[in-house]
């Protein structure tokens, strides 16, 4: 519990997370005020279209895994890894305190994200006079899937700066893993890329998407990449000199 | 004997390089030990192997009869300076020492006492990058303070100190160790670390080349200590019967080759020889650690 606090510090006390999180915030306003106001009324009639147009706020997966990223690769970059290590020399439970303290972080970030996006758009939806078909379980799915997701990604974050601790090089592999290859498999290959994290981690949210896996499934996936992540982040993190 | 770092056998290769080979030794409880060798000689890699943070390739060490992983909370007994840059930049120096304290449970209010203790209580809100060198130096000290250690390992902590520094640092540590306690200092520069260890480690290309104290260094390498006295022909047959080899620097001055200042002024008491001044040149300390190190490279 002590090394948590201390974990929960540092994402506090440097300006990053707050950066990271005004970006946020400011991506999601802008977005939703967009899409919600310019969208036109033909393609938000079905559960579909208003789940999927909602869920804009699972963006704060992206936000949660760099604030997890940051967590191992900024202890390298700064050099801080080795005050971290003589305090904490058990590194696999240094570990399972990070990939808590990004899962926590992720929690936030899925919390502020998909919450101002699912109150903002649907507040301008009923303004605009569009009729919800939502229903309280779809809500409900969207929600937690969103937030969940959001607070999973923090924790593939933090596998993934323990594997690739060079700060630029995970930030760029995780982005264009995120960003690139995963749309190319699920464009060119839908049946393997909805088994992917980011495809996996959006079907925790509902049916945005018809070739995605079900909630559950979904659920199950992204859980499965963040257990295999971990055991090889750990893995080289035991094996690694601290230099 | 109480011993609180022991080294066995220690090695480290990295790829074709042999970083540290067959390193052995030990420190006793209430020493300042001096671990001495040039740029690369394997001195970081040793206190890192002896903190836990890179494994040997073989042999073993051990501080307080334990791995220090194996140790319960191992920062409550060691304090640890290894890098003066360990710091990140947009964090407060306060911030920096909350982060490792509430890891093992340590009170705020010892952050402020070590803040205090370093001098940097003013500074303590402060991000760190707006730090001078020695102010980030200190830091780091208080970093390693903050379990109240009976054991401190520096990791060249003189680098790029002025000299105000160097004898904050020194004071600093000669206090610490009046209570008992143990320090293992490193550095590339006999000269700075001179005048506060007890006792000196030299290494040189991963090989321990000497362990000894100061003054049997000095003495077994032909060191000189500069003597003052009134009655200079006296005490020159006195240490000349000892075959103690003398050179007269001027009317008042004696310079004696090969020994300790131990011995001359105890043969000086002996022949009822009055002494002024009573010093071990410092700059032949650091032309005996050159000899050393250079002596022990492979042709």
């Amino acid at each position: 519990m002590n090394q948590l606090r201390a974990e929960l510090l540092k994402i506090r006390s440097t300006r990053t997370t707050i950066g990271l999180l005004v970006g946020l915030i400011a991506l999601a306003l802008l977005f939703t005020i967009l899409t919600c106001t310019l969208s036109p009324n033909a393609q938000l009639l079905t559960e579909q279209d208003q789940t999927s147009l909602l869920s804009f706020g699972s963006i704060a997966g992206v936000f949660a895994a760099l604030a997890g990223v940051m967590l191992f690769t900024s202890e390298y970059r700064f050099g801080t890894i080795r005050p971290t290590s003589l305090f904490n020399p058990n590194r696999a439970h240094l570990f399972a305190t990070k990939i808590t303290a990004g899962v926590l972080s992720g929690l936030v970030f899925g919390l502020i994200g998909e919450g101002l996006v699912f109150s903002i758009g649907l507040m301008i939806l009923k303004i605009r006079g569009v009729h919800i078909v939502m229903t309280g379980a779809n809500v409900t799915e969207l929600l937690l899937g969103a937030i969940i997701g959001t607070a999973l990604w923090g924790a593939i974050g933090v596998a993934v700066g323990a594997i690739v601790t060079n700060q630029v090089g995970a930030v760029i592999t995780l982005l264009a893993w995120g960003f690139v290859v995963e749309n190319l498999v699920f464009g060119f290959l839908p049946k393997v890329g909805r088994f992917l994290p980011v495809h996996a981690s959006d079907s925790m949210m509902g049916p945005i998407e018809d070739k995605l896996l079900s909630g559950y499934a979904g659920t199950v996936v992204v859980v499965a990449w963040v257990l295999i992540l971990s055991v090889i982040g750990v893995t080289l993190l035991k094996s690694r000199d601290v230099s | 004997m109480s011993y609180v770092v022991q080294s066995d056998s220690l090695s480290k290769r990295y790829g074709d390089v042999l970083a540290v080979d067959d390193l052995t030794f030990a420190i006793e409880a209430g020493t300042i030990t001096g671990f001495l060798g040039p740029n690369g000689a394997g001195k970081s890699t040793t206190l890192r192997m002896l903190l836990g943070l890179v494994k040997p390739t073989s042999g073993h060490t051990t501080v307080f009869g334990s791995s220090y992983d194996h140790l319960a909370t191992p920062a409550l007994r060691i304090g640890a300076v290894l890098e003066a840059t360990d710091f990140h930049p947009g964090r407060s120096g306060r911030d920096h020492l909350r982060t490792l304290s509430q890891a093992v449970g340590i009170p705020d209010a010892r952050v402020d006492e070590v803040l205090t203790l370093v001098e940097l209580q003013n500074a303590a809100k402060r991000r760190v990058k707006g730090y001078s060198l020695g102010m980030r130096q200190r830091l780091g000290l208080a970093a390693a303070l903050l379990g109240n250690p009976d054991l401190l390992v520096l990791d060249e902590p003189a680098n790029g100190l002025d000299p105000e520094g160097v004898r904050w640092l020194r004071d600093f540590l000669r206090d610490f160790a009046s209570g008992g306690r143990t320090v293992l200092i490193s550095s590339h520069v006999l000269a700075e670390i001179a005048q506060t260890v007890d006792q000196v480690l030299i290494i040189n290309q991963g090989r321990l080349v000497v362990e000894s104290t100061l003054e049997e260094l000095t003495a077994r390498v032909g060191g000189v200590v500069r003597v003052k006295s009134p009655q200079l022909e006296q005490l020159a047959g006195a240490l000349q019967r000892e075959g103690i080899v003398t050179t007269k620097s001027n009317d008042h001055t004696l310079l004696a080759q090969g020994t300790t200042k131990e011995r001359v002024g105890d043969l000086a008491l002996a022949a009822g020889v009055a002494i002024h001044e009573l010093v071990t040149e410092g700059s032949s300390l650091e032309e005996v650690f050159l000899d050393l190190t250079s002596e022990a490279a492979p042709q």
